[in-house]
């Protein structure tokens, strides 16, 4: 059975805002400093103080690859992504269009098409993020954090719950 | 790449835009930012020229390594004459805007002139665009962000503005971006102000190509980690900078009072772990934010839990405003301290002056130099939290006779309100000193004494000085890059060494202003933080550009210089108490009552002080009257300023 | 290029000489080092007599929130009255 695929996972309510992921993406990448070209883009709502890293999601049934006119796009199983050949491209952006993450980009300086790749296994968002409000798991583990801060929840208010009914007493 | 960002030139007064590079050889003397930035102000202005006149230029600037994959490449700097001490005007900011500035394709704006009508600055991919800001007039610092971002129909435009204190010209009137970043001494907010300048916003989608980017991501990896390691940074990356607080009070290192004691006692609702606190009920746990590409996140954010603001949104509150609206005014409310912190942050005024100077006129008001009714009917008495949020949002709007003479600042208001005023105002070269009592720490008494922009901590401040490290460490820090064989003491009551320390903490926090990085990232408050030996790997794998420890050095040094010839052209002179490298009588006469045993008691030696100040000038090469010697010039390769490369 | 990748700089060979779960007594003239046990609220210093409030950033993270005030007060007061005596 081959290894189960990683996946990114976004905890925005750890993010500080930093966008150090967005420089990294792009220095990687393009060797280059320019958000325009990260794969990744925390969007932001300053006022409120509330950031939100957005990147390719790799989905199953992925919009961008069913909607590709030239099937330029496809699933590498094996990287656990959904990736594009450039060669095959013809830069009609309609992936770009269709994604319901606004996760493919489009490079304004080299007119193609770009998304997330994982770094080939080793994202560099993740690596340098020291918060992890963006970290790599297996997809089977991606809910178990999320159902045990639910559990935890309950928890506390089954015991908060329970001090009132004393206190009541 | 980095070293291909551009100056922008513009006059307000003609509409005329000129874009010019920076060629190498002003790279390599001054470096980027703050020391550009001067070597900019001592060109393009005149001897005596007025700080609120067109010919005044305003300088905004990224640093050398700004946007580039460095860490924490997010400061701003502006430079201008300030209007608030008639000397050196210098304000460095965090948060989002000369990274931004840097992608539209600039690391410094020269502006000159003055607008008939308010205008801002469009920045954009190469381009300066003068465009109408009748519109923003009146609004908020971030008001005015806001509704740039929708006029130009673009969530990812950074700008930084003024507030209505700038529009008011308050004299410390500060230059904000983000909600809470401030550009905040020296009153370059003023200056803006006075051009009818309301905002520069920036954006761009230009390329900054790193010169070795495998090896500049690698080396970035351990340079964070080196800076996020330390137990300093993540204390702060919890708590913010208020993690001071705990510290400086138990010892006895608060101004509180003005000047009448060096501890706050009893100030628990204060403290960084109530205001964590606060900020966790109000925020949630997950509650720090950082400047572009930070790892240490110091910066909280939290909502006014309570009073007339409650549920308003703002950041920090730092330690400044923990003093500003905590410790100098001797009030002891979080919720005092939170809203003192957003009415601030909301009309761009620069908090430590604002604290400082109320706190002045609280002592004067129990002293009975002021009375009721020159304080427009406040009971301006130390503790008063009402009167002294009152009198705050009075200062920016210039309300009442005494709220329109502080809103001068602290020297002029001293003439105007007259009597012995003066003598009770603790500032030098005219800006207000930070809450901070250097009275038992005679190497910090050096540093604001001596620093260019006036009473500061964050010019030359050894603040390590007060841990007590063997003197190993001191002479492995102090030692490098230039060899030092002189005497150094782990003693923060001691004489002994202090100036070379001071000395070479000016080096430091110059480069670090130059290459546009924040001083929590080197030696500041953590000793085991980069500096000179670690700089040249991360200029070169970024920008391309070969530098040594010493040449880094030897260009900040230089700078250095050259803020203290603008200083002399506008009339530095060593023991002016309005404009020179002077303490206030107090230092010397009036005994700390509080802290630790070993600072009870303490005042600053007037004698030792004084040889402190010679040394000091002999280790910078000026003669005893704070001159440059002709030879120091030749050194530094000054002898022929102004020299107009750019 | 004068970049030489094995050498240590000062910063980093500093870094051996962090020490993580205790801290320092904030009198600046002792500066003893103190490990409170974990949770512990209040810290006596037993160099120099001064008394701290403890906060835990993390449960292996202790630092000093404040000084305890009456100890800090009788301390300073003692102080001054020996330096006045003198």
């Amino acid at each position: 059975m081959p290894e189960e695929a990683k996946v990114l996972k976004i905890d925005y309510e750890k993010c500080t805002g930093c966008r150090l992921c967005e420089l990294v993406c792009s220095v990687h990448h393009d060797g280059v400093s320019n958000p325009m070209r990260s794969r990744i883009k925390v969007v932001k709502w300053e006022a409120d103080g509330i950031y939100v890293p957005m990147a390719c999601q790799q989905c199953e049934d992925a919009p961008c690859l069913n909607a590709c006119p030239a099937k330029a796009i496809s699933r590498n199983v094996e990287m656990g992504r959904v990736e594009v050949d450039y060669a095959i491209c013809i830069g009609c952006r309609t992936c770009v269009s269709v994604c319901p993450f606004g996760a493919m980009n489009f490079n304004s300086i080299e007119r193609k098409v770009s998304k997330c790749d994982l770094c080939d296994g080793d994202p560099q968002c993740v690596r340098f993020c020291e918060v992890k409000a963006v970290d790599v798991v297996t997809e089977g583990d991606l809910s178990l954090p999320k159902k045990r801060q639910a559990a935890e929840k309950i928890v506390a208010a089954g015991v908060r719950s329970a001090v009132l009914e004393a206190e009541s007493h | 790449m980095a070293l291909n960002r551009k100056i922008g030139y513009v006059d307000l007064t003609t509409g005329e835009v000129d874009v010019q590079p920076i060629p190498l050889e002003a790279r390599k003397k001054y470096l980027g930012g703050r020391g550009l930035d001067a070597y900019l102000l001592y060109n393009h202005t005149k001897k005596g020229c007025d700080p609120l006149g067109p010919d005044n230029v305003l300088l905004i600037s990224g640093g050398l390594l700004t946007a580039t994959c460095a860490s924490a490449t997010a400061r701003t700097h502006v430079m201008a004459k300030s209007p608030l001490t008639g000397m050196l005007g210098s304000a460095n900011m965090g948060g989002f805007f000369a990274p931004e500035m840097a992608w539209a394709g600039f690391h410094h704006l020269v502006i000159r002139g003055k607008a008939k009508k308010p205008v801002y600055l469009y920045v954009h991919d190469g381009t300066i665009e003068i465009r109408d800001a009748k519109h923003l007039w009146g609004l908020s610092t971030t008001d005015t962000q806001w509704a740039i971002r929708e006029e130009l129909g673009d969530e990812e435009v950074k700008s930084c503005v003024i507030g209505q204190a700038g529009e008011n010209l308050v004299r410390f009137a500060n230059v904000m971006t983000g909600v809470k970043n401030a550009a905040g001494r020296t009153g370059m907010g003023c200056v803006m102000g006075s051009k009818n300048l309301k905002a520069v916003a920036a954006r761009g989608t230009m390329d900054i190509n790193i010169a070795h980017p495998v090896e500049a991501l690698e080396y970035n990896k351990g340079f964070i980690d080196q800076i996020t390691s330390a137990k300093v940074n993540q204390t702060q990356g919890t708590l913010g900078t208020p993690f001071i607080w705990g510290a400086t009070n138990s010892w006895g290192g608060l101004r509180t009072r003005n000047f009448q004691l060096n501890q706050l006692e009893y100030a628990d609702d204060i403290e960084p772990e109530r205001l964590d606190e606060i900020a966790t009920e109000t925020i949630g746990p997950h509650h720090m934010t950082g400047c572009f590409g930070c790892q240490v996140h110091c910066r909280a954010q939290y909502r006014i839990p309570s009073g007339p603001h409650a549920g308003k949104y703002d950041e920090g509150p730092e330690y400044t405003s923990q003093g500003a609206f905590g410790a100098e005014p001797e009030c002891r409310s979080a919720e005092t301290v939170l809203t003192g912190n957003h009415l601030v942050d909301q009309y761009g005024m620069d908090n430590l002056e604002v604290g400082s100077l109320i706190a002045w006129a609280m002592e004067l008001y129990e002293l009975g130099i002021i009375n009721k009714k020159q304080t427009g009917g406040l009971d301006l008495r130390f503790g008063n939290d009402e009167a002294l949020l009152e009198m705050t949002e009075r200062i920016a709007f210039r309300k009442g006779w005494l709220a329109n003479a502080l809103a001068d600042g602290g020297i002029p208001a001293s003439e105007k309100i007259g009597k012995n005023s003066f003598d009770y105002l603790i500032q030098v070269k005219g800006m207000s000193n930070l809450h901070s009592d250097e009275r038992a720490t005679p190497a910090l008494a050096l540093n604001i004494a001596t620093a260019s922009r006036g009473s500061d901590h964050l010019r030359s401040r050894p603040a390590i000085d007060l841990y007590h490290l063997p003197e190993a460490v001191l002479r492995k820090i102090y030692s490098s890059p230039i060899p030092y064989e002189g005497p150094l003491s782990s003693e923060h009551t001691s004489y002994e060494g202090k100036p070379w320390q001071v000395f070479w903490q000016e080096n430091c926090y110059m480069a670090v202003d130059c290459l546009g990085i924040c001083k929590y990232h080197t030696v500041f408050l953590g000793a085991t933080l980069p500096n000179f030996e670690d700089w040249p790997k991360v200029i070169y794998y970024n920008t391309g550009l070969e530098m040594t420890p010493e040449e880094i050095w030897e260009a900040a040094e230089r700078c250095n210089m050259l803020e203290r010839m603008f200083n002399l052209r506008e009339g530095l002179a060593r023991t002016d108490l309005k404009k020179g490298d002077m303490l206030n009588h107090r230092y010397f006469d009036e005994p700390c009552l509080r802290g630790a045993p070993g600072v009870v008691g303490l005042t600053i030696d007037r004698k030792k002080f004084k040889q402190m100040v010679d040394e000091f000038y002999t280790h910078k090469g000026l003669d005893k009257t704070g001159k440059p010697k002709a030879a120091t010039l030749k050194r530094l390769g000054l002898a022929k300023e102004p020299s107009h490369l750019v | 290029m004068a970049v030489d990748k094995r050498k240590k700089s000062t910063s980093e060979s500093l870094r051996n000489t962090r020490t993580y779960g205790k801290f320092r007594c904030h009198n600046p003239s002792c500066m003893g080092r103190l490990q409170p046990e974990g949770g512990q609220g209040e810290v006596q210093c037993p160099e120099c007599g001064m008394a701290f409030r403890v906060a835990w950033i993390r449960p292996d993270f202790p630092r000093i929130r404040g000084p305890v005030w009456e100890v800090n007060r009788k301390l300073a007061e003692e102080a001054l009255k020996n330096k006045e005596g003198n």
